[in-house]
C-alpha cells in the first residue's frame, strides 16, 4: 500500500463577480486555506464603461449626466465635484442661494447614502431587517429629490455657473418633515444593529487597518478617519459654503469595521445638522449666474477635489479652450479605498471578507467608471 | 444581551403598524410635480401644428443621441396661418437610450419639447420603445390638458401671436395663449 | 410477534398520513415566515396569491416542480441526488414518535426522546454529501461549515434532552408532558430552556446560525447547486425541522398540550399543543429578523465554551437536585442566577465597551466652526473657491 499524499493545497475561491455579496461586480481571487484567507488578488473593469474617455467626446453640459452614474449612490457629490472643476477654470462665481442649494442636497445625500452603507452592511453580516428600515427612509430623502430636481437617482440637477431651477416653494418644510423621519430610521437602525452582541461579535477587530498604513494606501472619507486620521475636505479645504456651517467630523481610533460602520452612523446626525443649518441660513438671490449656453473654459487644467460619502474624490480637467475637455480624469475614492482591501483582508476568513468589504462601502460604477 | 433584547422590541414594533409598501399595480404612488418622464412634443393650437422646427438642436445635445428629426418646408406658412418656415416631419425617440436628462429642453428655443410625466411605458412589442411623431405629439396634447402647460416665449414661438406681433390687423384677441410669464411646474395638477 | 398483512397496511397508511401533515405544517411555515418577517419589516408580506397570500407557498412549490433540475456536469450524480433524501428522511422520520397529544402519535415509543436524538443526528449525512456531490466550491464550504456545526450543537442539544429526561424520569414524551402538568419546565430550568432553543436554531441553521446556508458568504451552502424538486425537497426538510424545533420546545419546556387547569378534550389539546410549537417558530422567526449572523469560528466558541459547559451543568444541577430532593425552586434560582451571570457578563465584557467607545466617538469628533457670514445681501461677492 502506498502512503497517502500529505501534501496540502490552498483553495483558490472565485468570490464574484456574480456573487450576491460583492456590492455589483466585484471580483475577489481568494486563496484559502481550510476558510483562512492566505491571498486575496481583486480583479475589477466589469462595469467599466470608459467614461472619463467618453468625457471628451462630450460637451461640458452633457458631461454632468455622465458623472451622475459613476457613484450611483451619491449623484450629487458627484456632479457638484466636476461643476466645480468647469466653474473654477472659467472664474465663475456662483450666487450664494445656490451654493446653499447645493450643499444641502450634497449633504442630504450624503444621508441617503450612508443610510444604504447602513443596510447593506446589516445584510452583509447577515441581518435581513435594517436595509428595510433604512431603504424606507432613503425613499423620503429621494422623493425630496424628485420634488426638487426631477429625478430620484440621476437628477443633472447641479450645472455650470449654478443649479438647473430653484427649490420649490414647500421645499424647507419639506426637508424639516423628513428629516425628522430620517433621524427617527437613523436611530432605528442604531438601536437594531450597532450594539447587537452577534453584530459587535462579526465587526470588532475583523479588518483591522492602522493610520499609517491606511494613509500609505490612499484611504481617504469615513474608512480613514476610522483609522484616526482626522482628514475631511470639508474641514481642511473647504468648498462652496462649508466654510459657514458648523459640524463634527467623528474619528475613531481603532481603524476595525465596527468603526468605519459607526463612522457613518454619526456623520448621518452632523449632516442632518448640516441640512437644518442650511435651510436656516438659505438666502434669497438668483441661483444661476448668466453664463452662455454652451461652456467654453479658456486653455488650462484645473484640480478640484471633495468630500463624498465615500471619500476623497478628485477631478483633473484639462481644457483646450474647446466645448469638450481636452482630459478629465477621476480619483474615484471607491476605487483608492479599495486598494485597502488587501492588508485588511488577509488573514482573516472568508465570511469576514464581506464584512470587509461592505464596510468599506465601494460602488462598482465608480471603481470601474 | 440587552441591546438583542432591544433589537427584538424594535423589530416587533412594527409588526403592529402599517406597511409603508405601496401595492403597485393597484396603489401608484403620484409622482413630484417636477418629475422628469420621458420628453415628449408639444402642440400649438393657434396654427394646428407641432410647435417643433426640426432644428436638430435636441438632436445634437442629447448625450446618448436617442432622438432622430427631419424637417420640410411648412405647408401652414405658405397658407399664411403659421410663422414656421420649417416644420417637423419625422421624428423619433428611442426609450431604451434616453436617459431623462432633460437637456433637450432646456435647449430647445421653440418650447416645442417638454419633460413629460410619462412612464411606465413597458410593452411587448420588439421595437417597442421607439416612438415616433404621432406618438409623441399625443403624449405632449396629454401633457398640455393635464398640466397646463404654457409656453415660456409666447411672442416667438405660439403662430397666432407672432403672427399677430407682425400684422397687428388680425388682431389675435381670442387666442388663449396665456401670459409672458415664464411657467412654473408648481402650477401643475 | 408477527407482521401481518394488516401492519403493513396500517404502517403505510400511518406513513402517508404523516409525511402529509409534517409538509402542510412545513408550508404553513413558509407562508408564516414570509408574512410575518414581512410585518417585522414594515412590508405586507405575501399578499397575492389566494387570501393574506395563504396560497403562496402552493405557488412556490409548483413553480419549482415546473423548474428544470439541473445538476452540475463534474457532480457525483447519485450522490447529488440521493443527498436530498438523506437529509428528508430522518427529518420526517423523528416525526415518527412526536406525540400530539397523549394518544394521538403513530408510534408511542417508551425511548421516544432516544428515538429523536439517534434519527435527528443522520440529516448530517446528507447535508454533507450534498455539498461534497456537487463539485463547487461554495457548497464544499458550506458541507463542511455544516458538517462541524451540526455535529457541535448535536451535543448540548442533547444534553439538555437528557437534562429533561433526568426531570421527569421517563424518557417517553408523553411521560415528559404528564410531568409538566402543574408547572411547565421551562420555569423550573429556564437557562435549559434558552439553551435548547439556541441548539435548536443551530441544528436547523436558522440566523444567527444560518453558517453553513449563508446566502452572502457561500450564497447557500450545499444547496447552491440544487434546483427545482431537490432544492424543494431541502426546503421542505428545513420548514419541518423548524417546526421540529417549535414541538420539542413546546413539549419539552411548554408543557405540550397539557395546561395547569385541567384535563382538555383531545382536539383542544392538539390544537393547544400546535399553537404552543407555532408560538416557538414565531419566536425563532423574529430571532431570523433581528440579529445578524455568526461567523464560523465564533459559532464553534460559542457552542463549545458556552452551551456544552452550561448545558453539562444544567444536566448536573438537576441531577443533584433530583437526588438530594430539595425543592424544585432551587433549580430556578441556579438557573436563572446562570442566566443573569451570563447576560451580565456579556454586558460587562462586550456591550459596556462598545457602547463607551461610540460615546468616546461622539463626544471626541473634530468640532468644525462656522465662519460668520458677510455680505449677505451681496451674493455674487460671496465667495469663489476657497482651496487653491
Amino acid at each position: 500500500m502506498t502512503t497517502t499524499d500529505q501534501r496540502q493545497v490552498d483553495m483558490m475561491l472565485n468570490l464574484g463577480p456574480q456573487h450576491p455579496a460583492t456590492h455589483g461586480v466585484f471580483r475577489m481571487l481568494l486563496t484559502l486555506d481550510g476558510e483562512r484567507i492566505v491571498d486575496m488578488e481583486p480583479h475589477i473593469g466589469y462595469l467599466h464603461r470608459g467614461s472619463e474617455k467618453l468625457c471628451e467626446n462630450e460637451s461640458y453640459g452633457q458631461i454632468v449626466t455622465l458623472f451622475d452614474r459613476m457613484d450611483y449612490i451619491a449623484n450629487l457629490n458627484n456632479e457638484l465635484v466636476f461643476v466645480r472643476a468647469v466653474e473654477r477654470l472659467m472664474g465663475l462665481e456662483v450666487p450664494e442661494r445656490a451654493q446653499f442649494i447645493r450643499v444641502l442636497l450634497c449633504e442630504l445625500n450624503r444621508v441617503a447614502s450612508h443610510l444604504l452603507f447602513l443596510g447593506t452592511y446589516g445584510l452583509d453580516v447577515g441581518a435581513m431587517t435594517p436595509v428595510m428600515y433604512t431603504f424606507r427612509e432613503r425613499e423620503r430623502i429621494q422623493n425630496i429629490f424628485e420634488s426638487v430636481t426631477g429625478a430620484r437617482l440621476m437628477h443633472n440637477y447641479i450645472r455650470i455657473g449654478g443649479i438647473k431651477e430653484d427649490v420649490p416653494s414647500d421645499f424647507t418644510a419639506r426637508v424639516r418633515a423628513a428629516l425628522e423621519f430620517v433621524k427617527r430610521g437613523v436611530d432605528e437602525t442604531d438601536r437594531l444593529l450597532s450594539f447587537n452582541e452577534v453584530f459587535l461579535l462579526r465587526t470588532k477587530g475583523v479588518g483591522v487597518i492602522d493610520a499609517k498604513t491606511a494613509v500609505s494606501c490612499g484611504l481617504t472619507g469615513p474608512n480613514l478617519r476610522a483609522s484616526g486620521v482626522p482628514y475631511d475636505v470639508r474641514k481642511d479645504n473647504p468648498y462652496e459654503v462649508y466654510p459657514y456651517l458648523t459640524f463634527k467630523v467623528p474619528v475613531g481610533e481603532r481603524g476595525d469595521c465596527w468603526d468605519r460602520y459607526y463612522m457613518r452612523v454619526l456623520e448621518c446626525h452632523e449632516s442632518i445638522s448640516m441640512i437644518e443649518q442650511c435651510l436656516d441660513l438659505l438666502p434669497d438671490g438668483p441661483t444661476m449666474t448668466q453664463t452662455r449656453r454652451i461652456a467654453r473654459p479658456p486653455k488650462g487644467e484645473v484640480y478640484v477635489h471633495a468630500e463624498n460619502p465615500r471619500g476623497d474624490i478628485g477631478v483633473f480637467l484639462v481644457s483646450d479652450g474647446s466645448d469638450k475637455p481636452y482630459r478629465l480624469k477621476v480619483r474615484p475614492p471607491s476605487f483608492c479605498n479599495l486598494v485597502a482591501l488587501r492588508p485588511m483582508l488577509l488573514n482573516s476568513y472568508v465570511a469576514d471578507s464581506i464584512a470587509i468589504l461592505g464596510s468599506i462601502d465601494i460602488v462598482l460604477g465608480e471603481v470601474d467608471r | 444581551m440587552i441591546a438583542g433584547l432591544k433589537g427584538f422590541l424594535t423589530t416587533i414594533r412594527w409588526v403592529f403598524k402599517r406597511p409603508v409598501t405601496a401595492n403597485y399595480p393597484e396603489e401608484h404612488l403620484p409622482v413630484q410635480p417636477r418629475y422628469m418622464g420621458f420628453p415628449a412634443l408639444l402642440w400649438d393650437t393657434t396654427a394646428d401644428e407641432p410647435f417643433c422646427t426640426g432644428c436638430m438642436v435636441c438632436v445634437r445635445e442629447c448625450p446618448t443621441q436617442c432622438m432622430s428629426a427631419r424637417m420640410h418646408d411648412n405647408p401652414n406658412f405658405a397658407a399664411g396661418t403659421s410663422h414656421r418656415r420649417k416644420i417637423i416631419e419625422h421624428f423619433e425617440i428611442n426609450y431604451n437610450r434616453c436617459i431623462l436628462c432633460g437637456i433637450c429642453v432646456d435647449v430647445c428655443a421653440f418650447d416645442a419639447i417638454e419633460m413629460t410625466h410619462e412612464h411606465e411605458l413597458a410593452s411587448y412589442a420588439r421595437n417597442g420603445a421607439r416612438a415616433d411623431l404621432p406618438i409623441l405629439l399625443s403624449q405632449g396634447r396629454r401633457w398640455m390638458e393635464r398640466s397646463g402647460w404654457r409656453p415660456r416665449n409666447p411672442e416667438k414661438n405660439v403662430a397666432g401671436v407672432a403672427l399677430a406681433k407682425r400684422a397687428p390687423a388680425t388682431a389675435a384677441t381670442k387666442l388663449d395663449t396665456g401670459s409672458g410669464k415664464a411657467p412654473s411646474r408648481e402650477d401643475d395638477a | 410477534m408477527s407482521v401481518t398483512l394488516l401492519d403493513i397496511v396500517w404502517a403505510a397508511v400511518g406513513a402517508v398520513a404523516l409525511v402529509t401533515a409534517v409538509s402542510i405544517l412545513g408550508v404553513s411555515l413558509v407562508w408564516l415566515e414570509r408574512k410575518f418577517l414581512g410585518r417585522l419589516q414594515g412590508r405586507p408580506g405575501p399578499n397575492r396569491v389566494g387570501p393574506f397570500g395563504l396560497l403562496q407557498p402552493v405557488a412556490d412549490g409548483i413553480k419549482l416542480l415546473w423548474k428544470e433540475d439541473v445538476s452540475p456536469g463534474p457532480s457525483a450524480k447519485v450522490l447529488f441526488y440521493v443527498a436530498p433524501l438523506l437529509v428528508f428522511v430522518p427529518s420526517f422520520v423523528v416525526w415518527l414518535t412526536i406525540p400530539f397529544t397523549r394518544d394521538l402519535a403513530l408510534r408511542n415509543l417508551d425511548t421516544s426522546v432516544f428515538f429523536f436524538v439517534a434519527f435527528s443526528t443522520l440529516s448530517i449525512v446528507g447535508v454533507l454529501l450534498a455539498g461534497w456531490s456537487a463539485a463547487s466550491k461554495y457548497s464544499v464550504l458550506g458541507g463542511f461549515r455544516a458538517a462541524a456545526q451540526l455535529v457541535s450543537y448535536e451535543i448540548p442539544l442533547i444534553v439538555i434532552a437528557i437534562t429533561m429526561v433526568a426531570l421527569a424520569g421517563s424518557m417517553s414524551f408523553v411521560d415528559i408532558v404528564e410531568a409538566q402538568r402543574t408547572v411547565p419546565y421551562i420555569a423550573l430550568v429556564p437557562l435549559a430552556a434558552v439553551l435548547f432553543f439556541i441548539a435548536g436554531l443551530a441544528e436547523i441553521g436558522r440566523t444567527p446560525f444560518d453558517i453553513y446556508l449563508a446566502e452572502s458568504e457561500v450564497v447557500g451552502g450545499p444547496l447552491v447547486e440544487y434546483s427545482g424538486a431537490h432544492w424543494a425537497v431541502f426546503y421542505l426538510a428545513e420548514y419541518g425541522n423548524t417546526f421540529l424545533v417549535g414541538a420539542l420546545t413546546a413539549l419539552l419546556f411548554l408543557g405540550g398540550w397539557s395546561w395547569p387547569f385541567g384535563t382538555l378534550p383531545a382536539p383542544a389539546a392538539v390544537a393547544l399543543f400546535l399553537t404552543k410549537s407555532y408560538f416557538v417558530t414565531v419566536l425563532i422567526f423574529w430571532v431570523r429578523g433581528t440579529y445578524p449572523r455568526l461567523r464560523i469560528d465564533q459559532m464553534m466558541s460559542l457552542g463549545w465554551k458556552i452551551l456544552i459547559p452550561l448545558s453539562f451543568v444544567t444536566l448536573v444541577t438537576v441531577v443533584v437536585q433530583r437526588f438530594y430532593g430539595w425543592p424544585s425552586w432551587t433549580l430556578t434560582l441556579m438557573s436563572l442566577a446562570t442566566l443573569a451571570l451570563a447576560a451580565w457578563l456579556q454586558t460587562r465584557l462586550q456591550g459596556a465597551p462598545a457602547r463607551a467607545l461610540a460615546e468616546k466617538y461622539r463626544r471626541d469628533a473634530v468640532v468644525v466652526q462656522a465662519k460668520p457670514r458677510l455680505h449677505r445681501e451681496a451674493p455674487a461677492a460671496a465667495k469663489v473657491e476657497a482651496s487653491s
